[in-house]
């Protein structure tokens, strides 16, 4: 099972993400909430307005396989990807994170992390970046 | 459909950080994959082109499912745009007629196939700069549709 480091939950619920959902046939819909709410170790809940329910809710019933890239200035200084399942309750987006990448340009990127014991992602994230979260 | 200058200058911006995207594909069998991407720019009003350093999903999904998605994510100010439409990876070694969609892959490569001598990535701060920019060729997306993601107006057609 996939678990978010500190580092990964302060990025999402600082700036939320950019969700990527797709047909089951594979068309894809993007849409992007600027903040979350981190429960657990890999639920992450995204509070969605109207409109966005309606843009992916037929998305998400027939093919509930999500993307998650770190919103705002996240999509640079915290490069990572997260994949898992999502169901829609209400107005909210519960994802379960299955995957974690690292997708830091270079020789790590596409790095799956959650395949790695949590100790070795901690060390690995102290080792390439220097902040903890997104400034406040 | 052609872009509007307002979004051209969006996705183009010369230095002071550029303008950083989320880039979301997809597999045949619907799972997405989406992805920061730093080096953006505008090819003749119409597409938009990414760096290709070395792509692996992404590479992979377009191969099977040539299709995806823009989202701006810095700077927005405002500019909350999701573009789509068809994709594809183009790099050195097609054929020297291809095209695709009206864009002949030469004329992009050979404006934009050596992306460091074009545009130094020099202002990228140093933690977050690739260790060397190392270019395959260029994701190529012929934008057919505008999307709004702002919140309250998710899904809203802008061009």
């Amino acid at each position: 099972m996939a678990k978010l480091t500190p580092r990964m939950k302060n990025w999402l619920e600082g700036l939320g993400a950019h969700i990527g959902t797709a047909t089951k046939k594979g068309f894809p819909t993007t849409i992007v909430v600027d903040s979350a709410k981190v429960e657990g170790d890999n639920i992450v809940k995204f509070q969605l307005s109207e409109a966005q329910v309606a843009q992916v809710k037929q998305n998400i019933s027939e093919n509930p396989q999500v993307a998650l890239g770190p919103g705002g200035l996240g999509s640079i200084r915290a490069a990572y990807q997260f994949k898992g399942v999502a169901r829609i309750e209400s107005t909210t987006l519960v994802v379960e994170v299955r995957e974690i990448y690292c997708t830091k340009p270079g020789p790590e990127a596409a790095l799956r992390l959650d395949t790695l014991p949590y100790e070795n992602i901690i060390k690995f994230e102290s080792t390439r970046w220097r902040d903890t979260g997104p400034p406040k | 459909m052609k872009l509007t200058d307002e979004m051209k200058d969006a996705l183009m911006i010369i230095g002071a950080g550029g303008a950083v995207v989320h880039f979301t594909t997809c597999s045949a069998d619907g799972k997405p994959n989406t992805v920061g991407e730093r080096f953006v720019a505008v090819w003749k009003d119409e597409y938009i082109l990414i760096a290709d350093m070395f792509a692996q999903k992404t590479r992979l999904n377009l191969m099977e499912n040539p299709v995806g998605v823009i989202t701006i994510a810095h700077p927005v100010k405002g500019r909350t745009w999701a573009f789509r439409g068809p994709t594809t990876m183009l790099q050195e070694g097609l054929p020297p007629d291809f095209e695709f969609h009206g864009a002949k892959a030469k004329d992009v490569l050979d404006e934009w196939g050596n992306w460091a001598e074009k545009e130094p990535p020099s202002e990228v701060p140093p933690d977050i700069r690739p260790p060397r920019l190392v270019q395959r060729g260029v994701m190529f997306m012929k934008v057919d549709e505008v999307y709004s993601y702002k919140a309250d107006e998710a899904g809203k057609k802008i061009l």
